[in-house]
């Protein structure tokens, strides 16, 4: 039997001897910006890994884990035969299960990625570290914070597995840089955060069978999901939360069904209001199924400058009064209506080493899931360090979440007491 | 019994779906699911999004081989197959042609004889090398690339109706810009979902009314995409042989059972100029003697009767394409 927590691979020990040109701050904050070749060269097998789940979410997972070739996906978990079909047209050569017990019982699958509904996580992940298996869940980690406690706490507890949540802001080069960007005081004083989430769609799923159509529509069933906030909003609030480095002390809701009015208690249409703690900064937040108009996009806002958020890129709009900052004479800049972008480009450096206009797309840009992947591997082989979106940081924000969703459905205001981050 | 109709921007052009049947949520939950599927394939096919599989291929492939999922290996392989089956009139590697001929800008224009000879060095299906085993692809030199504009969209089409299907719909038309479609079984008022071909120069006279049920149509036309330069007009169809537009069809239809191959074959018939035996078909050659009506070559699929009036289409739906328009005719 193979030793997979740390078998055949490097520890994280080994690993800073033979690299002591990187030091550990680099390590932990810009994983991703270490080279292929020597990435590859720290992994002597491949990990072998498991989807637990493979709606949209779990095949994404698997098309993803086609360019990270130090993984080799071994088994696809559904308890729906449709999807199982749909796991071997994109990965034949992985073993197909209903039950997820079946992966954790084999001794040479290493990791799990969970992507099931939400309500389902907490079982899953607790079994799956009980197996030794090191854990990548999906956001937000629970449908509920015991759930979610009961989740942070066995990761806590096992701290030689590695036990990341998928919030992949954390893992992107865009908003590390722009984390630095902020942290470096480039809005001035921040003042708002706004951010939204519209699309025209029922959120309904279909299928042939009823049962399973019932289970399909967990997002819609008021008693186990979180709703736009949790499901949507999670990925959204995480990286203004975490570029702001506060946590909220209150949230205020509001929820309707203002188009869907086909039997569902979920709303379709929500608005809240998050207080900082400190009297800090007022955050926005809105998401809709009922027009798609403007889609998606995240601001921040200060006294110098807004940043803006679109499709996991940045662009900032600065005011009049700012002071120059210099480089931006040389930036790209888009036009947005009457406002002028400057494009703000993570690793402009090295793109121009590489004769790479900073000005143009990145080539080697990847998906903000991939990002989350890479650094999840990475640590298989440099780790177990924590994750950049570790457990701690996956419970906060279920915290926030589920207990936004809560004053969304009763149209009020909800004080986050200390005690509900407690793990 | 009711009708659903959604509608999705996908691939540079409006897919719409018609969905019947007795549960308009269930319908309008497996039409949303269909339409998000075309939506993710065009983030993994497009050649404009950097993030793309294919813009990743286009990348990479000249330097080493990239590892891509089996179902794009497999779609991949079909094109190879396509590309041997229509004499090399379909061709995935088209991407510098279409450059140099400035189609993936806003206008065009002809190119030197230099840039189209460089060009045509770097197209051929000969260039692209697939590895089963390892489920890679790789080019055989720097400068290729992919451009699935002659098969995406069929290849999306197939992909929704198979989500259609899964989730147990059995009345279903779906389009893209009108050019590639399928029909699920029968709408309720009639034997099969009937699609007119028009000529483009004459849109108001359908030349064919075909009938499909279980099948897919895809037109292809010279019009649209286009540029003139000293009165001659130059079409975004390529032929890649030639590495020049194509002059001899206006537009060319074929129904097959899959969209994918619908919609590559169409494109190769524009190319040939003429039906292919292997499939049903429908080209339409200009008349350079001429005004209307324009030669037309058909094969398995029976022509209007030009003598009588074509019965008036009913007021909806109606969807105006550039090659096509779909009426529901009476069967």
């Amino acid at each position: 039997m193979k030793d997979h927590t740390y078998g055949g691979l490097l520890s994280r020990r080994n690993f800073l001897k033979r690299s002591s040109l990187i030091p550990l701050s680099g390590l932990l904050a810009q994983a991703p910006a270490i080279g292929a070749d020597a990435r590859r060269a720290t992994f002597q097998e491949q990990v072998q890994a498991a989807i637990i789940g493979f709606g949209p979410q779990g095949r994404d997972i698997a098309a993803t884990l086609t360019r990270i070739p130090e993984v080799d996906l071994a088994a696809v978990v559904d308890t729906y035969n449709v999807m199982l079909r749909r796991a071997q047209r994109s990965a034949p050569g992985a073993a197909t299960f209903e039950d997820y017990r079946e992966v954790l019982d084999n001794p040479d699958i290493s990791t799990v990625f969970i992507a099931t509904p939400t309500h389902l996580h907490k079982q899953i992940a607790l079994d799956a570290l009980s197996a030794g298996k090191h854990v990548y869940v999906e956001a937000p980690m629970a449908s509920n914070i015991d759930d979610a406690r009961v989740m942070a706490q066995a990761a806590r507890d096992n701290p030689n597995l590695i036990f990341q949540v998928g919030l992949h802001a954390r893992s992107h080069p865009n908003y590390r840089s722009v984390f630095q960007f902020i942290r470096s005081g480039a809005l001035g004083k921040a003042t708002m955060t706004r951010s939204q989430w519209h699309t025209k769609e029922s959120w309904r799923r279909a299928s042939p069978n009823r049962e399973r159509e019932i289970a399909l529509n967990w997002r819609l069933d008021a008693g186990v999901s979180t709703g736009l906030i949790g499901e949507v909003g999670t990925h959204q609030l995480d990286p203004a939360l975490w570029f702001l480095s506060k946590r909220p002390a209150a949230v205020t809701g509001l929820g309707q069904i203002m188009l869907w009015n086909d039997g569902r208690q979920v709303p379709d249409t929500i608005q809240a209001v998050f207080e900082l703690e400190d009297g800090g900064v007022p955050m926005l937040y809105d998401a809709t199924l009922t027009s798609s108009f403007d889609a998606a996009y995240d601001t921040y806002s200060g006294r110098d400058s807004t940043i803006m958020f679109r499709d996991h890129r940045a662009w900032m709009f600065k005011e009049v009064d700012a002071p120059l900052l210099g480089w931006e004479v040389y930036a790209r800049k888009d036009k947005f209506y009457k406002e002028t972008g400057i494009a703000l480009v993570a690793n402009a450096t090295q793109l121009d080493a590489q004769d790479i206009s900073p000005t143009e797309d990145d080539p080697n840009l990847e998906t903000p899931l991939w990002y989350a992947i890479r650094d999840f591997i990475d640590n298989h082989a440099f780790g177990p360090y924590p994750p950049a979106a570790s457990y701690e940081v996956g419970f906060q924000m279920a915290v926030i979440t589920i207990k936004a969703n809560e004053a969304i459905l009763q149209g009020t205001r909800i004080e986050y007491d200390d005690a509900l981050f407690e793990i | 019994m009711g009708t659903v109709r959604l509608a999705r921007m996908a691939m540079a052009c409006r897919f719409e779906l018609v969905l019947q049947g007795e549960d308009e949520l269930r319908l309008r939950a497996a039409g949303e699911e269909a339409l998000r599927e075309i939506e993710r394939l065009e983030t993994r096919l497009s050649r404009f999004l950097p993030v793309s599989d294919v813009s990743r291929i286009n990348t990479h492939a000249s330097e080493e081989a990239v590892p891509v999922e089996r179902w794009l290996f497999d779609l991949l392989k079909q094109s190879l197959d396509l590309h041997r089956c229509t004499d090399g009139a379909f061709d995935l590697t088209i991407g510098p042609l279409m450059k140099v001929w400035g189609f993936y800008g806003d206008g065009g224009r002809v190119p030197d004889a230099d840039e189209l000879a460089q060009a045509r060095l770097r197209t051929g299906m000969h260039l692209v090398e697939l590895d089963e085993a390892h489920c890679t692809v790789r080019f055989a030199h720097k400068g290729v690339a992919l451009d699935f504009g002659a098969i995406g969209k069929g290849y999306a089409v197939d992909e929704a109706i198979r989500i259609l299907r899964e989730a147990g719909v059995e009345r279903a038309f779906l389009h893209g810009g009108t050019s590639t479609m399928y029909g699920i079984g029968q709408p309720l008022d009639a034997d099969s979902w009937n699609v007119a071909v028009v000529d483009p120069r004459a849109p108001d006279e359908p030349v064919a009314v075909v009938a499909i049920r279980d099948e897919a149509l895809s037109v292809s036309a010279v019009s649209g995409k286009s540029f003139e330069v000293e009165g001659t007009c130059y079409g975004h169809v390529l032929d890649p042989r030639l590495g020049k537009p194509v002059r001899g069809a206006l537009l060319a239809a074929t129904v097959t059972s899959s969209a994918t191959t619908a919609d590559a074959v169409s494109t190769a018939l524009l190319v040939h100029a003429r039906p292919l035996p292997e499939y049903r078909s429908l080209v339409i050659q200009p008349d350079d003697e001429g005004p209307l009506p324009h030669r037309i070559l058909h094969h398995g699929i029976p022509l209007c009767d030009t003598s009588k009036k074509t019965p008036a289409p009913p007021p909806a739906p109606v969807l105006n394409g550039h090659a096509t328009t779909w009426q529901q005719h009476p069967a």
